[in-house]
């Protein structure tokens, strides 16, 4: 059975995706050791090309795939630090992944993921045809709300699409079909769900998807939870599988805390933090 | 602002990213105990360690179901190696830990404990 990761990336006017899926790919392949390939559209594969980094693409990336970019009426807040900007967010194609991959098994990523361990290795055999992370996990401890547990108040638990582990076969293919019904249909489960669908959200169909396939239930098996690093907090510095990190407090924009993540995977919610960032972290790779 | 007052703000910032660095490296003691093996997910423990190795004392040291992680029976062929690898895990974290553990109880600042 082949193993490998999937990226998705396409870029807007305001944040460099691909970028982002080099560094992402960089860590996930010197720490994972798998192969992994990208997602991407012809405008992000030209913008690769004019800002330098397609060659090295071309030399992480086991395979770049091409296809159309997908329409969106989708925006969202994006906070940068103590910014914040409305952004375009192109994110509806993440259930054609299923046709889409390579790999016999694949692990799903999203581009702002930084798999500094290799603690996912122990998953790839682990047997269920799709997990997801069941939580996340916020680095500073106390400032995770109600919505990043739920899907909304009253309704069912929240899945992370941060990472998705799974097997290409018929169960699988039942389920990503089921996402690409629900994100088509956004309206109507968030009725059924009661969540608000102003913004359509992978981990809100992938989380209605895994309740309705798991039987109206919980309980399967899961990958772990997604350490986070929230949006308005800030990359400090990056050492070897490190970040030194300022984060931000929720109750006073002037009280931050700085801390230090060590060879443990993290989601990186600032992307820009990222993008800053980049050349450090592709030279210390 | 009273000096005694600022000195001690100054103090709870190191507390706090004190009380941070120790969460992150439970949390990272916990990812180096995650073993998977024949499909199922452990998470490496004194319970287990002892259980197993109480199997193997009794002479079971193949084809033994084990409860994973997420309570489904899973099916070990080698006990023994199983055991070992375990073993292996456990202490090669545990060491870890401990000595980063103790790298941060003596950082007495917070640029020694982002390591800056």
């Amino acid at each position: 059975m082949k193993n490998g990761i999937l990226i998705f990336a396409h870029n807007s006017r305001d944040i460099d995706y691909a970028l982002m899926s080099l560094v992402s790919a960089k860590f996930a392949k010197t720490n994972l050791q798998v192969p992994v390939s990208l997602v991407v559209d012809k405008s992000t594969v030209e913008w690769m090309q004019t800002s330098n980094i397609y060659d090295l693409s071309q030399e992480i990336f086991d395979k770049i795939i091409e296809i159309e970019k997908p329409v969106t009426q989708n925006i969202r807040v994006l906070n940068d630090g103590y910014t914040s900007k409305t952004v375009p967010f192109i994110n509806s194609n993440r259930a054609s992944v299923w046709d889409l991959t390579p790999y016999d098994r694949t692990l799903l990523i999203d581009s702002d993921f930084l798999i500094m361990s290799n603690r996912l290795n122990e998953y790839w055999d682990v047997n269920s045809n799709v997990m997801l992370s069941p939580a996340m996990q916020d680095v500073r401890g106390d400032r995770k709300g109600i919505l990043d547990s739920w899907v909304s108040e009253t309704g069912i638990p929240l899945y992370w699409a941060t990472t998705v582990m799974f097997t290409k076969n018929n169960e699988s293919k039942i389920f990503f079909d089921l996402v690409d019904v629900i994100r088509t249909n956004y309206n109507y489960f968030a009725d059924l769900f009661r969540f608000n669908p102003k913004q359509y959200r992978n981990d809100i169909a992938f989380s209605i998807a895994k309740h309705m396939l798991n039987g109206f239930d919980t309980g399967a098996e899961n990958l772990p939870p997604i350490l986070t690093l929230l949006d308005k907090d800030l990359i400090h510095s990056v050492g070897k599988n490190q970040l030194r990190v300022y984060l931000n407090d929720n109750m006073s924009e002037d009280q931050v805390v700085i801390a230090s993540i060590k060879d443990l995977d993290v989601h990186v919610m600032n992307k820009q933090s990222i993008i800053r960032n980049a050349k450090e972290f592709l030279e210390i790779l | 602002m009273d000096d005694r007052l600022q000195t001690a703000l100054d103090f709870s910032k190191y507390r706090q990213t004190l009380a941070i660095q120790r969460r992150l490296l439970k949390e990272k003691l916990q990812a180096k105990l995650t073993y998977g093996a024949a499909g199922g997910i452990f998470h490496i423990d004194h319970s287990l360690i002892s259980f197993v190795q109480l199997c193997i004392d009794q002479g079971r040291v193949s084809g033994i179901p084990l409860i994973d992680a997420n309570e489904n029976p899973v099916l070990i062929d080698d006990l023994v190696k199983f055991r070992d690898e375990i073993f292996d895990r456990y202490f090669s974290a545990s060491f870890e830990y401990m000595s980063e553990y103790e790298k941060i109880k003596k950082s007495r600042t917070v640029e020694k404990l982002v390591d800056l």
